[in-house]
């Protein structure tokens, strides 16, 4: 007993120090820099038009709500390496391939739900899910994932002692065993986001 | 000619979709059949009309920001909706019910 709470205290020790760490922010200027590029692309694709008064306007509007709202978007985000690398590949690469990835993914689903409603070969059931991920940005985008993917529908999420949960709506219940399950719900997508969020 | 097969699968899934809200027999299963079909047939339309229409260029962008909005706002719906359910009492068909081991 005594050994076992020793055990337990060092591992809610380290895994205090990993989330303290994983959690400090990013510098002001790079979360500024990176707002300030996602509300430029948004500007560019909504106004339209290309002439340079429209260019500049757009650029200084943008650079003083990304000054304002430097904390909403870039909270989260794991910080490794310099910030150039890791806006182009964010931008570039990363987000691409997860648009890639769902919208086949979305596919399958779609196409999952025309047999069962043909068919109702359906066997439902709510399954507990652990999380590797810990940031409430992180979290949301999984959970959102999770509902477009086949067969799964995000009920809802907690988070005791620095371990997130997810219960998940399964339509056909394949394994209990909290591992498998969770292999078989979030298949890649959890990998992908570690990539970008802590 | 590609336009055509986008809003004929958009059409086809949308009436599945409406199907699967009929028959399945409870609140969740016809989230299940609302949410996916709902996204996958809208982005599907709206990706037909960004092909079909003769707008400039960041006229077809504007149809894929909707898309996009569409995906990440639709989830998040339907995650509100069952939650809300669950929380004002009504019990799911299922053979497995975590969610009520831990939350009694």
């Amino acid at each position: 007993m005594h050994f076992y709470l020793r055990q337990r205290l060092e591992e809610v020790r380290k895994r205090v120090l990993y989330e303290s760490y994983e959690a400090q922010k990013l510098p002001a200027w790079e979360r500024i820099v990176i707002t300030w590029m996602a509300l430029f692309a948004f500007w560019i694709v909504i106004s339209g038009k290309f002439s340079p008064s429209h260019m500049i306007t757009g650029a200084l509007v943008t650079l003083i709500v990304a000054v304002v709202t430097r904390d909403f978007l870039t909270d989260d985000i794991r910080q490794t390496g310099h910030l150039i690398s890791k806006a182009a590949y964010i931008f570039l690469f990363l987000i691409p391939q997860y648009l890639f990835i769902m919208a086949f993914r979305l596919l399958e689903s779609n196409l999952k739900v025309v047999k069962n409603v043909l068919f109702m070969d359906i066997n439902p059931g709510i399954v507990k899910v652990k999380s590797n991920l810990h940031s409430n940005t992180g979290l949301t985008v999984l959970a959102n994932s999770i509902t477009l993917t086949p067969g799964t529908l995000t009920l809802d999420v907690t988070k005791k002692l620095g371990e997130a949960y997810l219960y998940v709506h399964w339509i056909d219940v394949e394994t209990l065993d909290g591992e498998k399950a969770g292999m078989k719900i979030k298949g890649e997508i959890e990998e992908w986001l570690k990539k970008i969020f802590w | 000619m590609i336009e055509l097969l986008f809003l004929l699968f958009g059409i086809f899934i949308m009436f599945f979709g409406a199907l699967g809200l009929l028959r399945f027999p409870d609140v969740y299963t016809r989230l299940h059949a609302t949410a996916k079909c709902d996204t996958g047939g809208a982005i599907s339309i709206l990706l037909a009309l960004a092909l079909a229409s003769d707008f400039p260029i960041t006229g077809k962008l504007k149809f894929l920001v909707i898309a996009f909005m569409i995906a990440m706002i639709n989830p998040m719906v339907s995650h509100a909706i069952a939650r809300a359910a669950y929380k004002s009492g009504i019990k799911p068909k299922a053979v497995v019910d975590m969610y009520a081991w831990d939350n009694p």
